[in-house]
């Protein structure tokens, strides 16, 4: 593709911002410009999650952006995250906008918990199979694959732990990241409470306060501005046969994420490398089990082999494909995988606390178990 | 003592006993800090501990991992989030600096309510 | 109109106001009280003070009033005049240039180094004010401080949220014209799994068109009722409504080919036998759920 993320920005990532989430998204947005070397005057198209409760038009206002020609909204929580990106890059390729902010800010622990059950989700038709018997967080909805997948392959809940000590292990050397200094071992991860059986809290990711913005220009723009350009190679949506929101259990199997799958091949027609070409994979943590399967859906590893892959410890820092270097949701933030965007152009950059040595391409996923998207990001 | 070396988790449990008595024994007599009714009065949830107790933990808790040969020169705090009574505070740290015999170590305390503090200690060690 | 910064300069200007002496002499007492409250058990300090005690000695007690030419007291007044009513400490940097012996007399004195504002805070628009203390034995410096806080006009308070009245009951579904029929018949005791009237696809969950043969003419079976536990969850955290944890939930595939969701009473386990069982919840709602199969 002809565009380019060329600014990030982004507020503390905490449990209680003590300001509104407005606040939090304009903070930023201007971050982001500023890391650009843009002004508000130079955005001309804004992108978001549906989730997201800061309409494009107040932040618009808040920042001083005066015109807008394109501003653009996707669907299915997390798995908006690349997806806005895609928006954006599509516009600024098009013509319909010269540079678009994608944004993200929630109060999403001191506020709106969505680890919590939402009584009130329950009225949308396809989530009353599942709500009112008692099936209504994120981590229990996973837990039901969790189970079958450990059935089938034999994958044990020190598996999925292996995932937790790795993010945080990285977030603990990331001065940003919620859980700084805090690493933990399998001991710890096998030692903390059930959520929903067969996930323990160490599974499951964190709820924050906080906001993320992304800069997307045309490449030729990019050339021009002061930061190294993190180039989109590729950007695809992705949903599969059956799709539901969370609880995708009537397909034949129910080991796999097929729409990450529809991802995964989109993104290697379309930016012409393969699982092997990847120096950095950002892959979307928000419970732990979910990791192994887009492991094996991305083509690093075969179905089930995942426990496996882990166990060589490629996914460490000096692995062969080093996993959330800035400590993935687990352990910097849970920004709807905004904040795993801006750590795969500043490892395209060069600039990431945890950099890995020669970078030329990030993948970067979104939510899992929702109709979701990806990203491949390199050097120009 | 290398730089990237951690320091050992430490929890603090901030019972209303240790709010007043570490309030008193600092010589701090504000209401907030032994008074839960005037406290809550005045917009707060609870009592909560005094800065020169932070900065009393600070000290202890760097000087309890790096022994009693060490010498404290600078303890350089930020204040956040009050630690009231009833709080968990946890502490965590790590040497982000080395000079000779010069360390500096990172430490944050936290409570539930996020980072009651963050700050700096610059000690000196035996050679 | 105040005018914060002219009387921030003038306050500046004053320089250090008089030394304040320590009301007692550096002393074991006060040295072990504080070890003991803080919860510190250094050997060290049986002839020099713990350094982080500096301010300690020189704290003004429960009856202390301000010096005159206080200028942090100074300063709060200006601010307290101009609506910025309220206080916060942010930040104290303490430097030690060496331990205190026990018997050293100290003094203190302060100046108003920076005011700076009004800022936007997330506590309310306020102001910056920094000062620096010196401790003093004799004319010998031997510690000193920076100390910032923050006077800030309360942000208004939000009204307090209306409390939020949990309802212990169970969630309900939602039902539409598509669904009507499948929550019917758990109300008539029947597990009914949508049928095409087309080509007799089976389909759960339901809805309006087929996607085999596109046909929009969806009829029901009723269900035998038995089935496997093809995956299940126990739930623990956070609570439910209407439910007590932990509890089960099993996906249950049928013996139709079709899977459905639904509590489970019992031990579960991956290929388990059940069979399904209507729980009234009122007059208007019965939910299907699963129990171990009865041996036959």
């Amino acid at each position: 593709m002809n565009a380019a993320i060329v600014g990030i920005g982004a507020t503390d990532f905490s449990k209680d911002s003590g300001r509104s989430e407005l606040q939090l998204a304009a903070e930023a947005v201007k971050a982001a410009l500023e890391d650009a070397g843009l002004t508000p005057s130079d955005v001309d198209g804004l992108v978001s999650f549906t989730m997201d409760t800061n309409a494009e038009i107040a932040v618009a206002r808040e920042l001083g952006i005066p015109e807008l020609t394109f501003f653009s909204r996707v669907h299915y929580g997390g798995g908006a995250a690349c997806a806005t990106v895609q928006q954006a890059a599509m516009a600024v390729e098009t013509g319909a906008a010269k540079v678009v902010v994608c944004y993200r800010a929630f109060n999403e622990r001191s506020g709106h918990r969505f680890g919590q059950v939402q009584t009130a989700a329950a009225a949308n038709i396809d989530n009353s199979w599942s709500y009112p018997v008692g099936l209504g967080t994120p981590a229990a909805m996973v837990a039901m694959f969790a189970r079958r997948y450990m059935h089938e392959y034999g994958a044990t809940s020190e598996d999925f732990g292996r995932i937790a000590v790795i993010d945080r292990k990285h977030a603990a050397t990331n001065p940003n990241a919620w859980f700084h200094n805090r690493p933990i071992t399998l001991d710890d991860h096998q030692a903390s409470r059930w959520i929903a059986e067969p996930l323990r809290l160490l599974d499951c990711c964190q709820e924050s306060d906080g906001g993320v913005a992304l800069v997307v220009t045309t490449a030729e723009r990019a050339r021009d501005l002061p930061n190294k350009p993190a180039h989109v190679k590729a950007a695809t949506q992705g949903s599969g046969t059956d799709q539901f929101t969370m609880t995708s259990y009537y397909r034949d199997d129910l080991t796999g994420l097929p729409e990450m799958g529809v991802v995964a091949r989109g993104l290697w027609e379309r930016s012409g490398i393969g699982p092997s070409d990847v120096d950095v994979a950002v892959l979307y943590d928000h419970f732990t089990p979910f990791v192994l399967v887009q492991l094996e859906e991305l083509g690093f590893c075969g179905r089930g082999e995942a426990k496996d892959f882990i166990r060589t410890g490629a996914l460490e820092l000096d692995g062969s494909l080093p996993l959330n270097p800035h400590g993935g949701q687990l352990g910097e933030a849970y920004l709807h995988g905004m904040n795993g965007i801006a750590e795969g152009v500043r490892q395209v950059r060069g600039t990431a606390v945890n950099q890995v040595e020669n970078v030329n391409h990030v993948l970067v996923t979104a939510g899992t178990g929702v109709p979701t998207s990806g990203l491949v990001l390199g050097q120009g | 003592m290398r730089i990237g070396d951690s320091l050992p988790e430490w929890h603090v449990e901030a019972t209303p006993t240790f709010v007043i008595s570490t309030a008193l024994a600092t010589r701090d007599f504000q209401d907030v800090h032994h008074d839960r009714d005037l406290a809550v009065q005045r917009g707060s949830k609870d009592i909560f501990i005094n800065i020169l107790t932070t900065t009393g933990l600070v000290q202890r808790y760097v000087t309890d991992w790096a022994g009693p040969h060490a010498l404290v020169r600078q303890v350089n705090i930020k204040l956040g989030a009050p630690c009231y009574a009833y709080d968990t505070l946890k502490f965590f740290g790590q040497v982000v600096g080395r000079e000779d015999q010069d360390l500096t170590i990172e430490v944050v305390g936290r409570t539930g309510h996020g980072d009651h503090v963050t700050g700096t200690v610059r000690i000196e060690v035996p050679a | 109109m105040i005018d914060i910064e002219k009387e921030a300069a003038r306050i500046a200007e004053r320089g250090e106001c008089a030394p304040r002496l320590a009301r007692d002499p550096v002393n074991l007492p006060m040295i072990r009280n504080w070890l003991e409250a803080i919860g510190d058990e250094h050997p060290g300090y049986t002839e020099v003070a713990p350094p982080a005690m500096v301010q300690v000695w020189t704290m003004a007690g429960l009856h202390g009033q301000r010096t005159l030419d206080d200028p942090l007291g100074a300063m709060m007044t200006v601010l307290d005049e101009a609506g910025y009513t309220s206080v916060v400490a942010t930040n104290s940097d303490q430097t030690y240039h060496r331990y205190l012996e026990v018997g050293e007399q100290l003094s203190v004195t302060t100046s108003l180094e920076d005011v700076t504002g009004p800022k936007r805070t997330g506590l309310g628009e306020g102001w910056f004010v920094t000062t620096r203390s010196t401790w003093w034995v004799g004319d010998e410096a031997v510690a000193e401080m920076r100390f910032r806080v923050l006077k800030f006009r309360p942000a208004q308070k939000l009204a307090p949220e209306p409390e939020v009245h949990q309802a212990p009951q169970a969630i309900r579904p939602s039902v539409n014209r598509d669904t009507q029929y499948f929550w019917d018949g758990c109300n008539q005791g029947e597990l009914r799994i949508q049928r095409c009237g087309g080509c007799g696809l089976l389909r759960h969950p339901p809805g309006p068109m087929c996607p085999e043969c596109g046909a929009t003419k969806p009829t029901y079976l009723v269900s035998e009722g038995y089935g496997v536990i093809y995956s299940y969850v126990v739930h623990h955290h956070p609570q439910v409504p209407g439910k007590q944890t932990p509890f089960v939930i099993a996906l249950v595939e049928l013996d139709e080919g079709v899977r459905m969701l639904g509590e489970f009473d019992g031990e579960p386990g991956v290929g388990q036998r059940v069979e399904v069982v209507f729980t009234k919840v009122d007059d208007d709602l019965t939910m299907p759920s699963w129990r171990p199969r009865a041996d036959r």
